[in-house]
């Protein structure tokens, strides 16, 4: 899928901007072999730049929140108390919250655009890392080995970086394969609603809003792109699966 | 052996259980994991299976009692009150002997109860599938209460009322044992049913389990990997280890060294921590069926007696039903 | 008791930060709200006495508790495109979407306590594969596009449900006390119209729930299939219980435990997502109120639909929690 992202662009046949109105909904055919849309632009070359949008979307929601949500549970973990108990409450009730309203807010609240909608999924996803990082962080702090080098005087910079951050690696690995789909999943939809990528964007999600009006004459126009979400975010999904039964030793079978 | 086939004879009328040459295999892969053991169990008597965690009693036990799903009868016959029950659907067979004939007390006492199930609930349950005792009825309220009451559970009034977790982990396997109780069964299976309690909670339930063995007639078959416990309380103990039965012996032999080399060595490690048999293979870990499992004896690597029979022949096996059995491949060769 | 009282607590909390992160998304980070109120030839002198009349000359935290006095008191300002003040809107529009995300519910309950159940009994079978294998494709289901690929097959093509709308041409003059037509219609004895309804909710309810329904399969699944390795399963058999007394009298009631507080979640996250599924099957609801609030950029409306579709999932959640401690008060705390 990321290859798909990086080398779209080079291999897609046309411009996937570029209108061509006596070519407006051609049926999939040799030259365009998804079809053309309302617009008479190459379905298969949006798809293939949509990828490189809607992954490098997706990518940056996780990055951020990955980075900003670590560092926010590993502080709470290491304060302990009142703060920790306070900022994970506050995680508590903020991932709650129906992520796609919540979004919606903030994008209605910044503007539409894909930015904004970036912007609002890592408003509305950082509590899952939060979350996690902080238990994982508590775990590790209770172990044994954590005990001895607190003797030693180890410093808290060098607990995180060598005993919290290789042992949490797995378990964020999981969490974000698992995560990916779901952003995914809202951005498009924020992109399908009108408050993400814009329209002449060859984002998937705004390629379904564009297409909406042609399903009856041109079914290819929607469910290409659709089917491109649901394969790349079912992707993800499995490849969690995959690695949580590898990785997650709670979840070995008996046998 | 003449004498050993006559003692079969007089003990064959009154046996509860007989196993003959059952072999316990994993349904998934059809490894053998238990390897033909025979052996024969009295009315009103209290046996006892002993073995390290792997050797494969727990999963005959469940097997044998269709409480097992990923283990079957690979081959072997059981007898069950001098009724066979057949390998072919022998999971339904016996699971319809389960509830009256049969009871079984699982081992860990904390999740053997059902967590939302009020107590009295559970046993009016068991009442009503053992007995076909209405559990709205008084009756069965009555027989609950004076069960809880039999078993030391204090204000039985209270205790019908409340949930598992209200109770400590000795509490709750004298009320599981009270529910395997309710039900009247010829015969009780116990697994490891004290493993999880302290000294003084452990004496509590044995000497319930056998003042009810006394009293009833109740046939017991007590799982243990604790020989010190075995031998204080049961009749016969049969030793099992690498899915082989080992040894099986009136519990008052044990400490007068006639005990198969892998029972004395059970034996002698119970006081002295430093000689703890942890490293020893247990079955998961280790592909019986290609190795020592089918021929030659599983204790053999670690045996001061080895010889070279006991990797090359397979182990001797109970085929007459003997009262009491020794599996040694060179103390064998010694008397031949 | 305690248990009852810090749940409550912390749903207060949970409403204050919602008060909170919604002044946040109305007063702060829009930038400066007087300058977009003023409109863009305003000068200097008129964006300050606007400034002055909305309050915003005030301290950062008097407007804070101007504005969450005001969100407590149902006031939400007025909408810029509807012309009415956005509560009536919202207290209009909340109950088809609450019809539809019951109803979606519904289905995603009937599915996934039966399936996972039944998956978990006969853990490692090929039902049992088959099951993860959907369970997890159908995670990665775009819920817009399953709508519009309902609505254009079934609908459109096969004309088994009708393609749009909440009720038929024909009832378009029905009206109903509580603005919930299912219960109006049945409360009028209107056993078509209420037929008419489920007909035209049908479709959008499902393409709602198919995502959920793959997550819900799965939790169920593998709470199911840790209860059943738990002894109190081998002691049911052992009592002679059938199989069928033991997945229903036991398993089922300790492992739906943990689906039922994602269910509560799943609640809320469903009101969300009908801003997916309203607009394309052409639903009065609080989703495509706020689709269309935030293509007019009326900040105040979409905010007053986060509060309270944040407010009906603060309030399924410790509903669900509460059930759960009535239930049995030992295990819900433990959870």
């Amino acid at each position: 899928m990321l290859l798909l992202a990086l080398i779209g662009p080079y291999i897609a046949p046309f411009d996937p901007l570029a209108i061509d109105f006596r070519n407006r909904l051609v049926e999939p055919s040799w030259t365009h072999l998804l079809g053309t849309d309302g617009s008479g632009r190459d379905v298969l070359s949006r798809i293939l730049y949509g990828a490189k949008l809607t992954i490098l979307s997706t990518v940056t929601v996780i990055a951020t929140v990955l980075f900003f949500g670590c560092i926010l549970g590993i502080f709470s973990a290491f304060v302990g108390g009142t703060i920790d108990n306070f900022l994970m409450r506050i995680a508590d009730v903020w991932l709650g919250f129906p992520p796609l309203i919540l979004a919606l807010g903030f994008a209605a609240a910044l503007g539409s655009s894909l930015e904004a909608a970036i912007l609002a999924l890592i408003f509305s996803w950082w509590p899952t890392y939060a979350r996690l990082s902080r238990m994982i962080t508590v775990d590790i702090l209770s172990k044994k080995f954590v005990a001895s080098a607190n003797a030693l005087g180890v410093s808290t910079a060098r607990k995180v970086t060598h005993y919290v951050l290789p042992n949490a690696f797995d378990i964020l690995i999981i969490q974000v394969t698992l995560d990916i789909s779901a952003v995914m999943l809202a951005i498009s939809g924020l992109s399908f609603i009108g408050v993400g990528a814009q329209i002449p964007q060859p984002e998937w999600g705004a390629m379904i809003a564009d297409g909406r009006s042609f399903t009856s004459k041109g079914w290819w126009v929607v469910t290409f792109p659709g089917l491109m979400i649901f394969i790349t975010a079912m992707s993800f999904n499995i490849i969690g699966d995959m690695l949580r039964r590898e990785l997650d030793p709670t979840l070995v079978t008996r046998h | 052996m003449p004498g050993a086939a006559s003692a079969t004879n007089a003990s064959r009328d009154d046996a509860v259980l007989k196993l003959e040459n059952v072999s316990i295999a994993l349904s998934a892969t059809r490894t053998t994991m238990v390897h033909s053991v025979s052996l024969s169990i009295d009315r009103g008597e209290i046996f006892g299976l002993a073995g390290e965690s792997g050797s494969g009693k727990t999963l005959l036990m469940r097997t044998l009692f269709g409480l097992h799903d990923d283990a079957i009868i690979e081959s072997g016959r059981m007898t069950f009150k001098g009724a066979e029950i057949s390998s072919s659907g022998h999971r339904k067979r016996v699971r319809k002997l389960l509830g009256h004939e049969i009871g079984f007390v699982p081992q860990d006492p904390f999740s053997s109860l059902n967590p939302t199930m009020r107590i009295g609930k559970q046993i009016r349950e068991a009442l009503y599938l053992g007995k076909g005792i209405s559990p709205k009825s008084g009756e069965a309220g009555k027989i609950a209460l004076d069960l809880l009451d039999e078993v030391g559970i204090s204000e039985p009034e209270l205790a019908v009322d409340q949930f598992p977790d209200q109770f400590s982990g000795g509490m709750r396997q004298r009320i599981v044992i009270a529910i395997a109780l309710s039900q009247e069964p010829s015969i009780l299976v116990a697994d490891e049913p004290t493993t999880a309690l302290d000294a003084f909670t452990q004496r509590r339930i044995i000497n319930l389990i056998i003042e009810r063995s006394r009293t009833r007639n109740l046939t017991v078959i007590l799982i243990s990997h604790n020989l010190e416990l075995l031998r204080q309380n049961v009749d016969r103990i049969a030793v099992m280890y690498g899915g082989q039965l080992f040894n099986i012996l009136d519990s008052g032999e044990i400490s007068e060294g006639a005990a198969h080399p892998y029972t004395v060595a059970l034996f002698n490690c119970i006081p002295r921590k430093d000689m703890t048999l942890g490293d020893i293979r247990s079955i998961p870990g280790e592909p019986l069926s290609a190795g020592y499992g089918l021929t030659g004896c599983a204790f053999s690597k670690r045996c001061g007696l080895r010889q070279d029979v006991c990797d090359s022949s397979l182990i001797p096996v109970n085929s007459a039903l003997a009262r009491s059995f020794d599996a040694c491949l060179v103390k064998a060769g010694r008397q031949a | 008791m305690r248990y009852v009282l810090e749940r409550i607590a912390f749903s207060l909390f949970a409403l204050f930060i919602l008060i909170f992160i919604t002044f946040l998304l109305s007063h702060v980070v829009p930038g400066d709200p007087a300058i977009a109120a003023a409109g863009p030839n305003a000068g200097a002198e008129k964006i300050q006495l606007i400034r002055e009349r909305m309050g915003l000359d005030q301290p950062f935290h008097v407007q804070f508790l101007t504005y969450g006095s005001k969100v407590l008191a149902g006031d939400f300002g007025t909408s810029w495109f509807t012309h009415q003040p956005i509560a009536d809107d919202i207290m209009r529009e909340l109950p088809p979407s609450l019809e539809l995300v019951v109803l979606a519910m519904l289905i995603n309950l009937v599915i996934s306590f039966p399936v996972g159940l039944i998956a978990a009994r006969y853990h490692g079978s090929s039902f049992d594969n088959g099951v993860r294998v959907v369970a997890i494709a159908g995670a990665g289901l775009p819920i817009f596009w399953t709508a519009i690929l309902l609505q254009q097959k079934v609908a459109a093509d096969w004309q088994l449900f009708p393609v749009a709308g909440r009720l038929s041409f024909a009832y378009r003059d029905f009206e109903g006390a509580t603005g919930f037509y299912l219960f109006d219609s049945l409360a009028q004895a209107r056993l078509d119209v209420f037929l008419d309804l489920i007909m035209h909710m049908f479709l959008p309810a499902l393409a709602l729930s198919l995502l959920f329904t793959a997550v819900g399969v799965r939790i169920t699944r593998t709470s199911m299939i840790s209860e059943f390795r738990k002894d109190y399963v081998v002691m049911a058999r052992a009592k002679g219980a059938s199989e069928a007394r033991i997945m229903f009298r036991h398993v089922f009631r300790n492992g739906a435990t943990p689906s039922l507080t994602v269910f509560g979640m799943q609640f809320g996250w469903m009101l969300g997502a009908t801003v997916l599924v309203e607009e394309i099957f052409g639903r009065p609801g609080i989703g495509r109120y706020a689709v269309k609030a935030v293509t007019q950029s009326d900040i105040h409306a979409v905010v007053g639909v986060v509060l309270v579709v944040g407010l009906v999932f603060v309030i399924s959640n410790m509903a669900i929690d509460l059930i759960l401690f009535a239930i049995n008060p030992r295990k819900a705390r433990e959870d």
